[in-house]
């Protein structure tokens, strides 16, 4: 249920989710507060499908879900090891009040899925759990070794195949090329549906970071899903695909164009949105 | 600042700690302790478990107008608590001039067993300011005139206080703009110890105030505060400042490092445990030994045959770049295949933090190691399929 709100996705969804900065005592001026009262006011426009409404404590660093089985007080941990080795000299003043303020906060459990391995990347987690079907992680992660395997086994055929100027050019690193790829199929700009005078419009709207990222993974898996030949095996199909868009080509990345030329041809309606 | 009110504390509801004010519903004579006549007051504040939004009850909005506690009421009865309490003491075979609250508590546990569930539903005996929410006296004189020049803002405690606030952040300015004309003033920032205490939480203002505030009202006082300690402060004015802050501890004392322990062969070793969903797990982790790891006498490439856990069992000793150095020996019982290796992993790093510095504690902390997970399955409620999944919505 967590999402940045502000202004993502459809107008009608009615999940607000406000993460404050985190214990900003000296950086907490007006200016998020009239924030607050902005956003509070666009929402109270639109129809008030607030299924879930959450408090929004203005207290600095207090997040108040309601079903969750954390306090409001509890911050997320950091995992990253690089960030406590750093010496204390090298800090700078924001840093160390960071540090000192964190010494008094509670904090969450690590998740199971997160260490602080070398091997771990948040996009490939993220792309995983999108792939798992009815909560079956092992399938998922041993789909996606798989297709990893495959694509640098690809590059490495190619690699011995090409001539020895070209061998610079081809990239053998599977995870370089499955973050290019993904970078290459995120939209720019996205529709949404609006609804005016009785119709729904489509109205090309800028999209946060992480709609586009997740629009890229979506679009990735729905179309290995579906337009796989019978017997051919998800973990081909995905890096035969991670390939092509590493290349901008095939059709995910088609289907990137198809948006753009959709929103561009829909500019007029551009003046529909408030946000 | 404060008006002048009845003397009635009641028990702070910090929402940080999550302590719910309760006092029950009125009814004459029901927890009568020994001698005393105790009573008590109104209506209940019910503080779920699972950290949402307070909610009230729906009011009894005609017993609230009978709320009004008299000044004479309240003495009689503190007199009569005191009385009881001396009762009790003799009851009990004590003292009764060093009896204290908690001799008092013990007391009534002892003499009123309940197996009630709920805490708070049980007997209590405590002192009226406890009980007894704290009131207004009448604010005006016998011609009607009130005493306050703010009374009729409705909220005269705090815009008085408002007004106190920014008459020193005016003088704080003033005081600043001579020192600049001087020459004498310097850009040196004040070491308040921010970090040590935090403002007060708008529950604790309005308890203060004996006034109800919105949510506005609390945010435009916190940023005059803020605005008043930037400002170079001489000492009314940090104490003024010093009584809207309480201080935070710090979360890393409370966890007790247990010492080392030394077997016959002299190794030394320490035990953890830990917890996840169901699952219980003991692990006792050797100072030397050579990075393996023994659950239920089984080595752990065959005990968790997914990667997933393993990363998880290697999570701690990767963290403190300890990979090879500690022979681990664990027992494990209950859960799943994850929720085993979560409270495996717990108990290592609880035991873990026996050969470690402070400062690498403190670091362990903040990684999410040392706490137990508290995500338990929710259970399944009746009138829906799941816990959440509703049954299919059928229009006839």
């Amino acid at each position: 249920m967590r999402g940045d709100g502000w202004g993502e996705g459809s107008p009608n969804r009615a999940f607000i989710m406000f993460r404050l900065l985190q214990g900003k005592v000296l950086f907490f001026t007006s200016l998020s507060l009239d924030y607050f009262h902005l956003k509070h006011s666009a929402c109270a426009k639109q129809s008030l499908l607030l299924e879930y409404t959450v408090k929004i404590l203005k207290l600095c660093g207090l997040t108040q879900v309601r079903w969750s089985r954390y306090g409001p007080e509890y911050q997320d941990p950091q995992i990253d090891k690089e960030y406590y080795r750093k010496p204390l000299a090298q800090l700078t003043e924001e840093e160390t009040y960071e540090r000192e303020l964190r010494k008094t906060q509670v904090i969450k459990a690590a998740p199971a899925t997160k260490t602080s391995s070398v091997f771990e990347d948040p996009v490939i987690s993220k792309f995983t759990n999108m792939m798992m079907k009815g909560g079956n992680k092992i399938l998922a992660r041993s789909l996606m070794t798989q297709t990893l395997e495959a694509v640098k086994r690809k590059q490495f055929e190619k690699y011995h195949a090409a001539s020895a100027e070209e061998q610079a050019t081809v990239e053998r690193n599977p995870y370089t090329i499955f973050h290019q790829a993904l970078k290459n199929c995120e939209p720019v700009i996205g529709l949404v549906p609006i609804l005016k005078g009785g119709h729904f419009y489509q109205v090309p709207v800028p999209l946060a970071e992480r709609r586009r990222r997740f629009l890229a993974m979506k679009w990735m898996i729905t179309e290995c899903r579906e337009k796989k030949p019978r017997r051919m095996l998800m973990p081909e199909k995905l890096s035969q695909e991670l390939l092509e868009a590493f290349c901008n080509r095939g059709p995910v990345i088609k289907r990137k164009h198809d948006m753009h030329k959709m929103a561009e041809a829909n500019r007029a309606l551009a003046h529909y949105r408030w946000w | 600042m404060a008006a002048p009110s009845v003397s009635c504390g009641a028990a702070v509801p910090y929402r940080l700690f999550l302590a719910g004010r309760v006092s029950f519903a009125r009814e004459q004579g029901l927890w009568k302790a020994a001698a005393s006549g105790l009573q008590t007051g109104t209506r209940c504040q019910i503080l779920r478990l699972k950290h949402s939004p307070a909610v009230t009850t729906t009011k009894n909005v005609a017993a609230l107008r009978r709320e009004s506690y008299t000044v004479d009421f309240i003495k009689k009865q503190i007199e009569e608590f005191n009385i009881g309490k001396r009762h009790l003491a003799n009851m009990m075979g004590e003292d009764p001039e060093t009896f204290t609250q908690e001799d008092v508590d013990r007391a009534i546990t002892y003499l009123f067993p309940s197996g009630l569930f709920e805490k708070r539903a049980r007997p209590i005996m405590k002192h009226p300011e406890e009980i007894f929410p704290k009131q207004r006296a009448v604010q005006w004189g016998e011609d009607g005139r009130p005493f306050h020049f703010l009374f009729y803002t409705g909220k005269q405690s705090y815009y008085s206080l408002m007004h106190e606030a920014y008459g020193k952040v005016l003088h704080a300015e003033e005081r600043q703009d001579q020192l600049r004309a001087k020459g004498l003033f310097s850009e040196k920032s004040k070491s308040k110890d921010l970090i040590g205490s935090r403002w007060l939480i708008k529950e604790e203002l309005e308890e203060m105030l004996v006034e109800k505030l919105s949510d506005q009202d609390y945010a435009q006082f916190i940023r005059l505060l803020e605005r008043l300690s930037a400002l170079p402060c001489d000492a009314a004015e940090e104490e003024f400042v010093g009584r809207f802050r309480r201080t935070v501890t710090v979360q890393s004392k409370k966890h007790l490092i247990e010492p080392l322990q030394y077997d016959e062969q002299g190794m030394a070793f320490s035990t953890g445990q830990g917890k996840r969903k169901t699952a219980n797990a003991e692990a006792v982790v050797y100072g030397h030994g050579s990075g393996k790891i023994e659950i239920n006498g089984v080595d752990y490439l065959l005990y968790f045959p997914v990667t997933q856990d393993r990363e998880q069992l290697m999570f701690p000793f990767h963290f403190l770049d300890r990979l090879g150095k500690h022979d681990v020996t664990c027992t494990v019982s209950g859960g799943g295949r994850s929720s085993q290796a979560g409270a495996i992993r717990l108990a290592m790093s609880r035991a873990l933090c026996s050969f470690i510095t402070e400062d690498e504690v403190e670091w362990m902390r903040q990684a999410g190691l040392l706490t137990t997970d508290p995500r338990v399955r929710e259970r399944k409620k009746p009138g829906q399929e799941g816990a959440r999944r509703k049954f299919t919505w059928k229009k006839r």
